[in-house]
């Protein structure tokens, strides 16, 4: 216990985050309930720039402070590695869930009821964000995650807009179950205030399965993981 | 029979197709110090932190109290600071000094980035000592950018917890601060490594600077050491 009090110490300490990233989710989070409150049928829309923030958060990289010995004083006080990368990945995205709930809150408190912001849309896609690109950006740069996913989202429009509607398949559309699925994986945004029925859940779960597979794949990279110093390679 | 802080065997570290250092091998007892010398980019940095377990070897063993380094963490104190470099400067001082063992190591709320090299490096060096108990000592070039006042504190502070039992492993250019305080010196060289004792160094007089240098530069002629390490 006195090891992950002090694993959550540590990273509050040396925040996987730059302040501007904070300070910026507290600005989007301020507008989002602005929204909320005054025309709550909006509130998909006040969510979308949070979980594209949330995504860019979560990609907050573990290797490279670590090969510049950010992280020795916590690699010399515990052998817990896979804890050490799940309290790295917790401090990540708290900021933006912390987020996420205050919109929840504030759309209960408006609308006596929290209809969009918890619709299970909301919740797959919050997971997606938040998992992700933190385990896609293990081993590299910060952000590294979140600029992949845009550039994915770029290509995946530029290629779908030259079809017959130019809009995304969304998930559990006419295209398909795969198509689907790979929409929800490259624009989880699309699904957002939906309350996703029984067919629409089984498109999304490949994405969901992929991030816990994902997930367990970065928790095992760095527990095996090897930190040289940058100044000594 | 003299219970090992630290024991390395055969260990080689290769960074891609570029091997460090090869087959080194030494022992560091309970309430003994080693001092590691060697030219820039001999893998002095890259030992120290393979010993404290942050580095994988490519082969070898390294048991910390006859533990593997993660096993020993939690049993066994390690304190390894490799340099102000390693500081994440946009931390405050004082935030940093807490996670030592949650008391206040400084009050200055600057950012790391902030102060100046010594009073990086001193921040650096109490925080990772301040951990109790502490097994084993490792500290890379521990008095650079220390002021005379700091460096005395710093081989007293080392001293002190050497006789109380810590193993100590320390590598310095500085020759004449490791030379009062080591219980043996492993020198690296390119492609060579070799461990002597101070006695063997000094012929039971005190170790000192010249004696550290005129070994060093006999080893790296190819003078053969006195105790092969590798």
């Amino acid at each position: 216990m006195r090891t992950i009090v002090y694993l959550f110490r540590f990273f509050r300490v040396v925040s996987p985050l730059p302040a501007l990233v904070v300070w910026t989710f507290g600005a989007i989070v301020a507008g989002a309930c602005a929204i909320v409150v005054v025309a709550p049928g909006r509130t998909a829309g006040a969510l979308a720039p949070l979980l594209v923030l949330q995504m860019f958060a979560a990609s907050s990289g573990f290797a490279v402070p670590g090969r510049r010995g950010h992280y020795d004083l916590l690699l010399t006080r515990t052998g817990g590695r896979v804890s050490m990368a799940l309290a790295h990945w917790v401090s990540s995205i708290a900021p933006g869930v912390a987020g996420w709930l205050i919109v929840c809150s504030v759309e209960a408190l408006t609308t006596g009821t929290s209809s969009i912001a918890t619709a299970s849309g909301t919740c797959a896609a919050v997971a997606l964000v938040s998992t992700i690109p933190w385990a896609a950006t293990i081993a590299l740069p910060r952000f590294s995650g979140g600029i992949g996913w845009l550039l994915m989202l770029t290509i995946s429009a530029i290629t779908l807009s030259s079809g017959n509607d130019g809009s995304l398949p969304r998930a559990g559309g006419s295209d398909g179950f795969v198509a689907g699925a790979s929409a929800f994986l490259v624009y989880p945004l699309a699904v957002v205030g939906r309350h996703l029925s029984s067919l629409e859940l089984m498109v999304v779960s490949p994405a969901l399965a992929l991030a816990i597979v994902s997930m367990t794949a970065a928790c095992g990279w760095v527990r095996r993981a090897t930190f040289p110093l940058e100044a000594a390679q | 029979m003299i219970s090992l802080a630290v024991s390395v065997r055969d260990l080689s570290v290769h960074y891609g197709r570029r091997c460090v250092f090869e087959r080194v091998t030494f022992d560091v007892g309970v309430g003994q110090s080693l001092g590691v010398i060697g030219p820039n980019g001999s893998g002095k940095t890259t030992l120290l932190r393979a010993v404290a377990g942050c580095l994988a070897p490519r082969s070898g063993d390294i048991r910390i109290n006859g533990l593997t380094p993660r096993d020993a963490y939690e049993r066994t104190g390690v304190a390894y600071f490799a340099g102000d470099a390693t500081l994440p400067g946009s931390v405050r001082a004082a935030r940093w000094g807490s996670l030592a063992n949650g008391d206040a190591v400084t009050s200055d709320t600057r950012p790391i980035r902030a102060l100046s090299r010594g009073t990086r490096q001193l921040l650096g060096l109490r925080t990772a000592l301040g951990r109790q108990p502490l097994g084993l000592i490792v500290l890379d070039e521990p008095w650079e950018g220390l002021d005379p006042d700091a460096a005395r504190w710093l081989s007293t502070i080392l001293e002190s917890k050497r006789d109380r039992g810590a193993g100590v492993v320390l590598s310095s250019h500085r020759l004449h601060d490791l030379a009062g305080l080591c219980d043996m010196y492993l020198f690296l060289l390119p492609r060579h490594a070799a461990l002597i004792r101070a006695h063997e160094i000094a012929q039971g007089a005190l170790v000192t600077a010249e004696l550290l240098a005129e070994t060093f530069d006999r080893l790296r002629n190819g003078g053969s050491p006195l105790r092969a390490a590798s």
